[in-house]
């Protein structure tokens, strides 16, 4: 035990001096069951100050790493073919004893300044967890042939109502009792549009000779038809 | 009311322009290329030690590590190892027997990946760049159980030898070598590791010296040097230092390739062999081919290869006096040879593929065990060109004393790789796309003919026109029985299918075009963008010997003719359908004002200053301000056709654009400040008429920028500051002649206008979005006519991705903090939002990656809403696009089968009801009367 000690100690300032991020992406259900299944050329990419710019491969237990990070302020962004990731924010600040590395969520097209909460902060080495936030959906379908929406539409509606009143009005008739048959011809009758004195056998049987021939103005039906 | 109506179209429009799920996979292709595999990184590996199914692994040219699937060819996973392009001299691929992770080491970078999947295992920088990598078979009890180390040696300042942990990548010892030698590579025994320096003496020779190491701990245990006796000037005639065989050695030339010196790596002797001259030419080169597997074996086999034959010599080593013979040769063919050797159990067998067999001995003995002959490696050459095997990789299977079954891979000179399966073709990767470097379109030769013949009657006298004509439908009638053949292929396809599909038969849609890709290596290959699975053509243009390159520029002035000429040479024209060299002559190029001016105007980069000459004459010079560099220059298309001189507004007013082909957007850097400056330049007068500073810029991160019609607009990276946030930006500028609608502004009535007398200076709206990504290149879509809307193509690096951007969504004009007015509404502008988030659906390529890709060329098809596009840098991709919707084709969306069932049942509904109202009618006559 003695003699481990030291060891122990060596391995542990060696660590603490040099900034470590590790990035693990958990099992987060039900988007994401099992983050075995992301493409082997999903990685993340740490953006700092101009000049600087780590780019790291995902790993086997679905981690990136990126080790010995400079003082600086970074971007950290996570691509994927299948999944979008939130942007992170990665401060490596100098501490007394190390660097102190923490991360925050930030929202883009914000002032840098606007963190949003914390992911995880620590010194030397840090851990943290990112579940990615929605899935990406590629394809634009196109709206298909749906019988119901071709039933909705207006035309076939009002096409539907006229083939109701063609096929019905004639079994209406014939249902409807003598009486209100009788009163239904006598409105017909009355009707500006039925009768021989009516607009439409007026329009059929316009003299249009006559008509043109200046006869009778008065008291024939021609003036009826001039008006209108 | 009409406004409401243009609102809700402009609302439903929006979210559609993206990729269709039925387009998806056809309209678009892709090709997932490594590059050419090199010969010591590729070999047949099995990912999971459990089981016997082997993948294909290659580390290429161009640094892309991947796993092929040897049944089609298919890519299983790939890793670009040098994203940022910079070509190492050395790169190394190692896979332990029985392990399942590769290990590549590239540039500084000692890396294993998980053969299965392409996940990264664990990863070491090395302080110089590496000379070897290797893999320590026999196990010494000091690794992590299942993993086996890994050695690597690297130069620089501080030439060291590794001992990597398998498991962890841990270091687990290293030593330092003394002296000012060059490290070379890397050999291992069960016991001891050597380490093989190259040492020039005064006389300029060269000499071996080895440095022996202990295994575990990485102590020297001796040194010597091998006398090479001045007989070794480079190291390009040291023909080989084995590795990890059974018997490990070194092998090398005299300059003349008239002896072969052997060593066994620890002996401090060596033998010599004469080579044996067959042929009158001269011998090009040797090489060694030895088993990679500690258990096999020691034999070794030599091959020999002149400008015209090749043969070979297979060796043993004695393990027990370290004593080389020469077992037996294999006779001298004809054209070039590509040796490869597999192992089963302890045996080791030779492979060897010429130009029309496949022949697999054993090491043992000359006897033949397996013939394949040959008719065709199945791929496309130029005309009278023999294909040749370059190299080749294969599994054998042997059964008693026959091989029962043999898989090849073989780089072919045509830049193919293909798989051979007991001789027959299998798979056909175009590897030699990956290093395309210039493309054209060109309208296939048959359409272009047709194309000429309407132009030589539309320009001729009525009677010669209709003589013309005549003679032309005459010589057309001799298609006939072919198209009657056809014809009912025809009809059921043109009730079945969509119009949209039907290019094999015609090209109406101008689809079908030619896409000439210039490649590295001084190739033609021409692929059809209709039917784009196969190769078209494939011819060897310029005749580079190694090392050397060339500049390829690609042009199709005349269609159906493709033209290329190289910086220095002068162009040469092939057919576009079957590239066939035509006549040698010079392209004269037109005089006067056919050309378009912006290709009159020439511009050289000197001393950091762009000159202008106009016809070959100084025009001006654009000298940037002090520490400041140019970066990129995009000058608006050539061929950049605008429909309409005005956008019109919701009210009916129109806002003038600012046109003038004569216009370029400037880039350049000022690395001390760390700023980028935007320039827009008259390239008449070299007047600048815009120009924008951006500060805190990484201008490590490329800076793309495209200029068309009357915007610009380019994107960077830039750091976080009081006005900005962190992350990336896409600048989008409109030019206008004046903001006030229905005004011209300065110009008024004018109808003409000199760039050189009026310094009109146009009204700039310019927007900035935060986009989530790099964008590494920008191009625009481009149609017939330009009266379809444009849409921005960005290549997405860090996505793997093409992203089509609607010019709707980042149109300068969305109002800002406020919402958009009726008239603004109607104009299909929405409120600005200063994040740009790339919808999914926008994504050209959608699931599928596409990696490397360095350019994108779009090329407008025959009718005016579709625009071609080609990506190329290392994989190729295409597709078609309509970015205001497919208005002038019927799309996949139109359903044939609907339509004809429509018309079928009104068909039947008439028939029916006829007879109704037939009686309906008679009945009511007798009603009335």
């Amino acid at each position: 035990m003695l003699l481990l000690t030291p060891l122990v100690f060596a391995t542990l300032t060696s660590i603490a001096s040099a900034a470590r991020l590790t990035v693990s992406i958990p099992s987060s259900p039900p988007l994401l069951p099992n983050p075995g299944s992301l493409a082997p050329s999903t990685h993340a990419i740490l953006l700092g100050p101009p000049g600087t710019r780590y780019s790291a491969p995902l790993r086997r237990d679905n981690t990136f790493a990126f080790p010995d990070l400079e003082e600086a302020s970074y971007l950290l962004t996570i691509q994927s073919r299948d999944y979008f990731f939130p942007p992170l924010r990665v401060d490596v600040t100098k501490a007394a004893d190390g660097q102190t590395i923490a991360a925050w969520q930030t929202f883009r097209g914000n002032e840098w300044s606007n963190k949003g909460p914390q992911y995880g902060s620590a010194k030397g080495t840090l851990n943290i967890q990112v579940s990615p936030s929605s899935q990406k959906d590629f394809y634009q379908h196109r709206g298909g042939f749906d019988i119901m929406s071709f039933v909705k539409s207006p035309m076939i509606l009002m096409g539907l109502v006229s083939v109701v009143f063609i096929f019905g009005m004639p079994y209406i008739m014939d249902n409807m009792d003598p009486e209100m048959k009788e009163e239904m011809a006598e409105m017909q009758k009355k009707g500006p549009l039925s009768g021989s004195n009516g607009a439409a056998s007026q329009i059929q049987n316009f003299d249009m000779a006559g008509w043109l021939a200046g006869k009778g103005s008065g008291a024939e039906s021609g003036g009826t038809v001039k008006k209108r | 009311m009409l406004s409401t109506l243009l609102t809700a179209a402009s609302l439903l429009l929006v979210p559609t322009l993206a990729v269709f799920a039925d387009e998806a996979w056809n309209v678009d292709y892709h090709f997932a290329l490594l590059g050419a595999p090199k010969e010591e990184t590729s070999f047949f590996h099995q990912p999971n030690p459990s089981s016997r199914a082997s993948l294909i692994y290659t580390l290429s040219e161009q640094h892309a590590l991947g796993a092929v699937n040897p049944r089609d060819g298919s890519l299983v996973w790939r890793q670009l190892l040098s994203s940022d392009g910079i070509a190492y001299r050395n790169s190394f691929l190692r896979a332990g027997e029985g392990q399942d992770v590769v290990i590549s080491g590239v540039g500084h970078e000692v890396a294993a990946w998980s053969a299965a999947d392409g996940r990264l295992v664990w990863s070491l920088s090395t302080e110089g760049p590496l000379e070897d990598v290797e893999i320590l078979e026999l196990s010494d009890g000091k690794e992590t159980a299942g993993a086996k180390d890994a050695i690597a040696l690297s130069s620089g300042a501080n030439p060291t030898v590794q001992r990597i942990d398998g498991a962890s990548g841990a270091v687990k010892w290293q030593f330092i070598i003394d002296g000012s030698d060059a490290p070379y590579q890397l050999s291992a025994s069960s016991t001891q590791i050597f380490a093989i320096l190259i040492h020039k003496t005064i006389l300029g020779y060269v000499k071996l010296r080895v440095v022996v190491l202990d295994r575990v701990t990485g102590h020297k245990v001796d040194e010597y040097s091998l006398s090479s006796e001045n007989e070794l000037s480079t190291t390009e005639n040291i023909v080989s230092v084995g590795a990890n065989s059974a018997s490990p050695m070194i092998a090398w030339t005299d300059s003349l390739y008239t002896t072969l010196k052997v060593n066994v790596v620890g002996m401090k002797s060596m033998q010599s062999f004469d080579i044996a001259s067959h042929d009158d030419s001269p011998i090009e080169h040797v090489k060694v081919h030895a088993p990679y597997h500690v258990n096999s074996l020691s034999h070794f086999l030599v091959h020999y290869q002149t400008a015209t034959s090749h043969w070979a010599d297979v060796f043993h080593i004695n393990l027990k006096n370290g004593k080389v013979e020469k077992a037996y040769s294999l006779p001298k063919l004809a054209g070039r040879g590509a040796f490869s050797t597999s192992t089963s159990d302890a045996n080791v067998y030779f492979t060897r593929v010429t130009r029309d067999e496949i022949t697999t001995v054993s090491s043992a003995s000359h006897g033949v065990l397996g013939r394949w002959p040959l008719n065709t490696f199945g791929v496309v050459a130029g005309i009278g060109e023999q294909v040749e095997p370059i190299h080749a990789a294969s599994e054998v299977s042997v059964k008693g004393d026959t091989v029962s079954a043999i898989r090849t891979t073989i780089l072919l000179s045509t830049g193919d790789w293909v798989m051979l399966r007991d001789g027959k073709g299998i798979w056909n990767r175009p590897e030699m796309l990956a290093s395309t470097m210039v493309v054209t379109f060109a309208l296939p030769a048959d359409a272009a003919a047709l194309v000429q013949q309407l132009e030589v009657e539309a320009h001729s006298n009525p009677v010669a026109a209709y003589a013309h004509r005549v003679q032309r439908h005459l010589a057309d009638l001799q298609r006939l029985p072919s198209i009657i053949v056809s014809l009912p292929q025809q009809i059921v396809k043109g009730f079945l299918g969509t119009s949209a599909d039907d290019l094999t038969a015609s090209d109406t849609f101008g689809f079908r075009q030619v896409i000439v890709c210039a490649t590295r290596e001084g190739r033609l290959v021409a692929l059809d963008a209709g039917s784009p699975d196969k190769i078209v053509w494939n011819v060897n243009v310029a005749d580079l010997q190694p090392g050397q390159s060339w500049e390829p520029y690609l042009a199709s002035r005349i269609a159906g003719v493709v033209e290329v000429s190289s910086r220095a040479g002068a162009g040469i024209q092939y057919n576009a359908t079957n590239g066939q060299p035509l006549a040698e002559r010079l392209p004269v190029v037109p005089e006067g004002p056919q050309v378009p001016s912006s290709q009159v105007v020439l511009y050289t980069v000197h001393d950091g200053t762009l000159e202008a000459s106009y016809n070959r004459t100084p025009a001006w010079a654009f000298t940037p301000m002090h520490g400041e560099r140019l970066i990129d220059m995009v000058p608006r298309p050539v061929n950049d056709p605008v429909a309409s001189i005005g956008k019109v507004l919701g009210d009916r007013r129109v806002l003038y654009k600012y046109l003038d082909s004569n216009i370029a957007l400037l880039v350049t850097a000022q690395d001390s400040m760390g700023t980028a400056n935007i320039y827009v330049l008259s390239t008449v007068s070299g007047a600048i008429i815009y120009s924008n500073v951006h500060t805190g810029v990484d201008l490590t991160i490329p800076i793309a920028s495209i200029m068309s019609e009357n915007w610009f607009a380019y994107s960077f990276t830039n750091e976080a500051s009081d006005e900005a946030s962190k992350g990336h930006q896409l600048v989008v500028g409109e030019l206008f002649e004046s903001l006030v609608p229905d005004d011209r502004g300065m110009m008024g009535a004018t109808t003409n206008f000199s760039g050189m007398q009026t310094a009109t200076e146009p009204f700039v709206l310019t927007q900035t979005y935060q986009i989530p990504e790099v964008i590494s290149k920008l191009a625009v879509t481009r149609t017939r006519q330009g009266i379809t809307s444009r849409q921005l193509l960005a290549v997405l690096p860090d996505s793997n991705g093409i992203v089509g951007i609607p010019y709707g969504a980042v149109d300068p004009r969305r109002p800002v903090n406020r919402d958009p007015t009726k008239d603004e509404q109607a104009e299909g502008l929405v409120r600005y939002t200063a994040v740009l988030e790339f919808d999914p659906k926008w994504f050209l390529n959608h699931q599928r990656e596409i990696v490397g890709v360095k350019n994108v060329f779009t090329s407008p098809a025959l009718i005016e809403s579709t625009s071609l596009v080609f990506a190329y840098g290392l994989d190729i991709f295409g597709t078609r696009l309509s970015p205001s919707f497919s208005f002038d084709i019927l799309g996949k969306d139109f359903n044939k089968l609907q339509m004809l069932a429509t018309v079928a049942a009104l068909a039947v509904a008439t028939f029916i009801v006829a007879p109704l109202v037939m009686r309906k009618q008679v009945d009511q006559r007798w009603r009335f009367l």
